[in-house]
């Protein structure tokens, strides 16, 4: 165990542990961007910057790990101009987007422009502008809108094991791209890490505003994981899903399923009504019906060929109590324990 | 009546002369009042609970909604409330454009007491004068903000904008013509012998009971008390100019007539000395957490723009705290209790209203009087019901 002061508390924690652990294992914030409780410290933003007593620089708390005795220091005058420098250089290349951004008004970037007071860019660059492209056909990426924190391509790498994206160019020309499209499963796991609207999906692109939403969190049904996600409501209809960083089983990963199949809900293809197939050609019918042919055909078939001759098939989309009344249903009412499920979907 | 049985009868909501939508259940013997029970909340909205669910800047609108005879000074006690509680200070030049719509708000105020004060009594001319004024101003506030009885014109920070030259060319001509509109009204009433009969030993309340009540404004200085907060505890710079606080003598209504009508030169006088003293610079404090940068930066700096979609859509954030501060409103001490919990919403804002302290006083001054004096005595007292039920 290594003890040290942080703004004049006294921390004790293991040896091994970053000063940003340290510190917000006493409820001491250091304003973040790139650091992501999921990832390994990346270090690219440098807004955690700290004084440490006998440092002559400050020194990034996010990869600095602790010493014994060392005197921390979160905030001075030097460090907030340290930080509002780095906001200033990242916005310098940043596009006007914010009212048409999708990220607008839950974007960290806005949020620490926004808490350091930031009015003015005293820093001038010239324009690069470049096209958005898509980083797979359901995710678009923005290079103008990056601000280069490598959180994507960490998630990728760590999160995930796959590495699909990585970092091209240099300078104002680095930009996200996509080492193998093949490898690319379209999970997400970069959006939902991406702190700014650099990566947005492209599904729900300018569908809603983030005040305007209402949030349900709910269960995933597409497998039997249950993954907790939240779906985007507004007007009664889904525009996204998206899922909170260490709630559930996933604690904020999904998969291209779960974040991406939402669209069949509000089809309009959806049956609403029972078929019936007469004459080759499929006709409306009422529920009274439907059952009474469904009933009778069964019965025909239990009746010619015993009740061994039907089986059921189930989905893992049905909750368990919708699976165990299909089960009692097939023993009970059919008499056949010929009963399966698909499994996944 | 003659075999002494009381009649109680029921005055408003509806009643021109009640000033609004107030109720008062009367309890006659004979003419005599005997018992006044007054009832409020006609026009509750429920403005402090809805503040609680609004940003800082968007509640501004709602207390124009107060006491709507003199909109500005309500904007004023609020936006120096919130102020203090941030702990910032607006340019001086936005604190003397305060006190001048401040000043013509209070004369509008009072543009309507007298009108409907003297019609309900029954002189009718004064009303069509006073409107005449009282039209004036409404055209300059037009200018300034684009509306009228609501202007809104104040932000948290400073103001919506500033002055144009027509508003300033108007004012001088106003600054002008009202003294000899101000005789005007004096002739129509203050030496009239039926005005004099009718308000004269109405109503008396002394300065100890006044005070024991919680009366203020111009209610409580009829009685000689000389209570102005502008004086008592200065705010948006009112200790740089020179005026004075009218006191009346007996309490009467006949006096607290005086003292608004002398009021109406004082601000009149402070008017003219913020307009000849306007300070150059800025209406808004320079301050990336609480004021919208300049349209022109947003369309071209990234940072403006953040800072500019944050506030909108956000709006400024207010330390933990709370706060109690009060202006002299048209009416009396409008006071401001804010409670600010560190998020874009007041965790509570409590009002305190003049109007609704001065109908506590309605039973205290009525008692004893015929009923026709009753409708004198709402009069002098000039309330406002939006500002009593809020």
């Amino acid at each position: 165990m290594v003890t040290l002061t942080i703004d004049g508390k006294e921390v004790t924690v293991p040896q091994g542990t970053t000063i940003l652990e340290a510190a917000r294992s006493v409820d001491i914030r250091i304003p973040t961007l790139c650091y992501h409780d999921r990832l390994n410290p990346i270090g690219s933003c440098r807004m955690c910057v700290v004084e440490i007593e006998g440092y002559t620089h400050p020194m990034a708390a996010c990869t600095t790990p602790v010493d014994d005795g060392i005197e921390v220091v979160t905030s001075s005058e030097r460090l907030t101009r340290i930080r509002q420098d780095s906001l200033k250089l990242i916005l310098v290349n940043h596009p006007l987007d914010c009212p048409v951004c999708d990220k607008g008004g839950e974007c960290l970037l806005q949020d620490l422009t926004f808490e350091f007071g930031i009015d003015q860019l005293e820093y001038q660059a010239a324009k690069v502008e470049r096209d958005s492209q898509y980083a797979s056909p359901l995710i678009r990426y923005w290079p103008d809108r990056c601000i280069m924190c490598l959180r994507c391509v960490t998630a990728c790498q760590e999160i995930k094991g796959i590495g699909a994206i990585s970092i091209a160019g240099d300078g104002y020309g680095a930009q996200v791209v996509t080492v193998d499209a093949d490898k690319c499963q379209s999970c997400g796991e970069c959006l939902q890490v991406c702190p700014t609207g650099a990566l947005t999906e492209d599904l729900s692109r300018y569908k809603g505003r983030t005040w305007l939403i209402e949030r349900v969190p709910t269960t995933c049904t597409y497998c039997g994981c249950g993954c907790q996600l939240e779906l985007n409501v507004q007007n009664d209809r889904i525009i996204a899903v998206t899922t909170k960083d260490g709630v559930g089983i996933n604690k904020g990963s999904l998969c291209v399923k779960g974040r991406f199949g939402y669209e069949f809900v509000n089809s309009d293809e959806r049956l609403t009504k029972p078929l019936i197939k007469r004459d080759g050609k499929f006709e409306e019918a009422s529920w009274d019906e439907a059952l009474d042919l469904v009933a009778e055909k069964f019965s025909a078939i239990k009746g010619e060929y015993g009740p061994g001759a039907i089986g059921g098939l189930t989905s893992a989309r049905c909750t368990n109590e919708e699976n165990y009344l299909f089960q009692k249903f097939m023993r009970a009412a059919i008499g056949t324990n010929n009963v399966d499920h698909c499994a996944r979907l | 009546m003659a075999d002494g049985k009381i009649l109680t009868i029921n005055m408003g909501p509806h009643h021109p002369a009640t000033h609004g939508v107030l109720r008062l259940v009367l309890e006659l013997d004979g003419e005599t009042i005997v018992k006044v029970t007054p009832h409020i909340g006609h026009l509750h909205r429920g403005i402090e609970k809805l503040a609680e669910n609004m940003n800082y800047q968007q509640v501004i609108p709602l207390t124009d909604r107060f006491d709507y005879t003199a909109a500005s000074l309500n904007n004023l006690g609020y936006c120096t409330a919130v102020e203090k509680l941030l702990g910032i200070e607006v340019p001086k030049r936005a604190q003397y454009i305060r006190v001048i719509m401040s000043e013509l708000a209070r004369i509008m105020g009072h543009h309507l007491w007298i009108g409907s004060h003297a019609l309900d009594i029954g002189a009718m001319t004064v009303v069509f004068y006073a409107f005449r004024d009282r039209e004036m101003i409404m055209n300059m506030v037009e200018e300034v903000s684009g509306y009228r009885l609501t202007p809104s014109y104040m932000r948290v920070g400073g103001l919506a904008r500033d002055i144009t030259p027509e508003f300033i060319k108007c004012l001088r001509e106003f600054i002008k013509w009202f003294p000899t509109a101000v005789a005007g009204y004096n002739t129509l009433l203050t030496d009239n012998i039926i005005w004099r009969k009718r308000t004269m030993d109405i109503g008396v309340i002394s300065a100890e009971e006044a005070v024991n009540y919680g009366l203020t404004g111009p209610s409580l200085r009829g009685s000689g008390v000389p209570y102005d907060l502008r004086k008592v505890k200065p705010y948006s710079s009112y200790d740089d100019f020179d005026f004075k606080v009218p006191v009346g003598a007996k309490g009467d209504v006949y006096d607290r007539y005086l003292v608004r009508m002398e009021e109406f030169i004082q601000s009149l006088n402070i008017i003219e000395q913020a307009l000849e003293n306007l300070p150059e610079g800025p209406v808004n404090v320079d301050n990336p957490l609480i004021f919208n940068p300049q349209i022109d930066d947003v369309q071209k700096d990234i940072s403006a723009l953040i800072r500019r979609f944050k506030i909108q859509c956000q709006g400024p954030v207010i330390p933990e705290g709370e706060i109690y501060h009060a202006v002299e409103g048209s009416k009396g001490e409008l006071g401001f209790y804010l409670v600010g919990d560190g998020s874009e919403s007041p965790y509570r804002m409590k009002v305190r209203s003049p109007c609704f302290i001065l109908v506590s006083a309605l039973e205290k001054l009525m008692l004893g009087h015929m009923i026709a004096d009753a409708i004198a005595i709402i009069g002098s007292i000039d309330i406002v019901l939006g500002e009593i039920d809020r």
